[in-house]
């Protein structure tokens, strides 16, 4: 009896070693991983001299705004943050209600052909944008959309991944549900609108919620190639055309890193579990 | 004036007898319309809802997704320039091109190294930072926002921060931090070799979060009695997981591979950061395939030589897929 006790006190107090070493190695690998942010954002408050000082610090030692008061003077940034959040919304808005009803119709409704073209959407999934990148270029700017808010939007306004992940949801809700409002004399829009829609509505919200990061934030390469004018610029291309002009200004440069950043890490820690879900599942693709 | 078949015809007569023997039953007029369906109907309705939604769906999708995809392999034989008004067809000639020009091949092996060096790291530090979690540890959502939160930044200033923190010389903290530890500085930027590797690094600390999601969702879902079980055997931890819980997110880690070697390898933007301003003197040594298809078609204007690079990347990125599938699924038997 004795031993057995003594047994598993031993194997207790492995057992605690071993969490302990778990402990350790998340918290180091976790900080590790976001050390760069927080630096940054320490930085973009220092003073010029301190951020090349030599045994460099974390926190500032005087802590000033003037970095983030001169960024204003010498690009818009309000204008690159207000074209991003335009531009973002217009696709979500389009993305909302187009990838519900494909959803629901797909889900909802038989008809001839209507495999084939679920697999048409749905084997776009795997081809990346780079690699269709300069037929589209070619289209947009035939229909001379180049340098225009319409130009920017028109390819970010469909997502096969969130049509296929609505089409999920979807089938889930009840067929008898459907019918009743029909024999009540709803019309199918009205079905959509009153029914599909609310019901689905958290599935809506992660979709919503994942094109809204990743036009804000994966798309730089056709910001790049369609903006020209420094009125239509994102964040990102405002971003980069602001440190390709001003290299050695470290706290301007960080500052205006930190606005760009600052946005969706609000959005993101305020809807973290939403994201999580709708990212691990649609994976961020088109 | 409607044509009846003879056959037609006869069921209306016996449905007339039936009638005549049972007064309650209703006659309908059988009438024949098309796949629209009676005029407020059912049917009509629907097929209706259908059109108006599908056809600006698909008019979209095939602008927007298809005829690209297609055109790509057509722009590829002709020598379309934006600046040059005559458009011919050249055959092969891009490809052949492609083949004796150093900028292309360099940036061929450059996006190979891409490939090898990223997917794995972000495979194994994925697995294992999921399998840590997956131990019921305290304050888990807590490390799990820790290491997705680079994977939503934005790449530009994640790139240009990076940049930074690799400045050469004694201003850069790497460097700094190098020196403090006793070691010599590295030249971060200038030696391309150590320049696309910490490219590369970029990628990874950016990709990993999403690693670790799927993998940790896949290991959730893995039930719980068979871990029991094979710890009842007495199996070690090591043991529980390499022979229960990794065969069983198979399906998952077969998907990160997939995905993880799609982004590697068409990785641009933190590339493009890189190689901007004046503090580095590689550039052209780091760039990648999409970097030269940015290049040809958007800096040169030759979009030919362009969508030829771009053919390159989307079919090879299609090989190794389907291989990688083909690896892992023959590796199941």
């Amino acid at each position: 009896m004795k031993e057995r006790i003594g047994q598993t006190e031993v194997q207790k107090k492995k057992i605690s070693i071993s969490r302990v070493v778990l402990y350790v190695c998340l918290l180091i690998t976790s900080v590790t991983i976001v050390m760069p942010l927080i630096w940054v954002i320490f930085t973009s408050f220092k003073e010029k001299a301190e951020i090349i000082s030599i045994p460099p610090t974390l926190l500032p030692r005087i802590w000033t705004l003037s970095n983030y008061i001169k960024l204003p003077k010498v690009a818009p940034f309000f204008l690159f943050f207000l074209n991003s959040i335009f531009i973002c919304s217009v696709s979500t808005f389009f993305i909302i209600f187009g990838c519900s009803m494909a959803g629901y119709i797909f889900a909802k409704y038989k008809f001839k052909g209507q495999t084939f073209l679920f697999f048409l959407v749905m084997g776009t999934i795997l081809v990346p944008l780079q690699a269709y990148l300069i037929p589209l270029y070619l289209i947009v700017r035939s229909i001379g959309w180049i340098n225009t808010y319409r130009g920017m939007v028109f390819p970010l306004i469909i997502m096969s991944s969130g049509i296929f992940f609505l089409r999920q949801n979807i089938l889930a809700i009840p067929d008898e549900l459907i019918d009743a409002a029909r024999i009540d004399g709803c019309s199918e829009f009205r079905v959509f609108w009153t029914i599909i829609f609310p019901l689905s509505f958290s599935a809506t919200a992660a979709i919503a919620i994942v094109n809204w990061v990743y036009t804000w934030s994966q798309v730089f390469i056709w910001y790049l190639v369609v903006a020209n004018s420094e009125k239509l610029f994102t964040m990102e291309l405002g971003l980069m055309y602001f440190q390709r002009n001003y290299v050695t200004d470290y706290g301007g440069i960080m500052a205006a890193c930190v606005l760009c950043l600052l946005p969706i890490l609000a959005v993101f820690l305020a809807l973290r579990t939403r994201i999580i879900e709708g990212v691990s599942f649609t994976g961020m693709k088109y | 004036m409607r044509l009846v078949s003879l056959s037609d015809q006869r069921k209306f007569l016996s449905l007339k007898i039936d009638m005549k023997r049972n007064t309650n039953s209703i006659v309908k007029k059988k009438f024949y319309y098309n796949w629209l369906g009676r005029p407020n109907s059912l049917k009509r309705s629907q097929v209706l809802f259908i059109l108006t939604v599908f056809i600006p769906l698909i008019a979209l999708f095939l602008i927007i997704r298809i005829i690209p995809i297609v055109t790509v392999f057509g722009i590829s034989l002709t020598n379309l320039h934006l600046i040059r008004p005559v458009t011919k067809f050249v055959g092969i000639r891009n490809f052949v091109h492609l083949l004796g020009d150093e900028q292309f091949i360099s940036s061929f092996f450059n996006s190979v190294e891409y490939v090898v060096v990223a997917v794995p790291l972000e495979i194994v530090l994925g697995l294992t930072f999921a399998l840590m979690l997956n131990r019921k540890v305290k304050f888990e959502s807590l490390y799990e926002t820790l290491y997705f939160i680079p994977y939503i930044l934005p790449m530009v200033p994640v790139a240009i921060i990076w940049k930074w923190f690799y400045t050469p010389g004694s201003f850069g903290l790497a460097n700094y931090l190098l020196g403090s530890l006793g070691l010599p500085y590295v030249p971060w930027m200038s030696n391309p070799k150590i320049a696309l590797l910490i490219t590369i690094g970029i990628h990874v600390w950016k990709n990993l979060g999403y690693f670790v999601i799927i993998f940790l969702v896949g290991l959730k879902n893995v039930p719980n009695n068979l871990r029991e079980a094979s710890k009842i055997d007495g199996a070690t931890n090591w043991q529980t997981i390499r022979l229960i819980e990794l065969p069983l997110i198979k399906p998952i880690i077969l998907y990160g591979v997939v995905m993880a070697t799609v982004w590697s390898w068409s990785a641009f933007t933190e590339v493009y950061i890189m190689t901007q301003g004046t503090d580095i003197s590689t550039g052209a040594e780091i760039q990648v395939l999409v970097y030269r298809l940015y290049q040809e078609a958007f800096v040169f204007h030759n979009m030919g030589r362009g969508c030829a690079v771009s053919l390159v990347v989307f079919l090879i990125s299609l090989g190794i897929v389907l291989l990688e599938f083909k690896i892992l699924r023959w590796k199941e038997r």
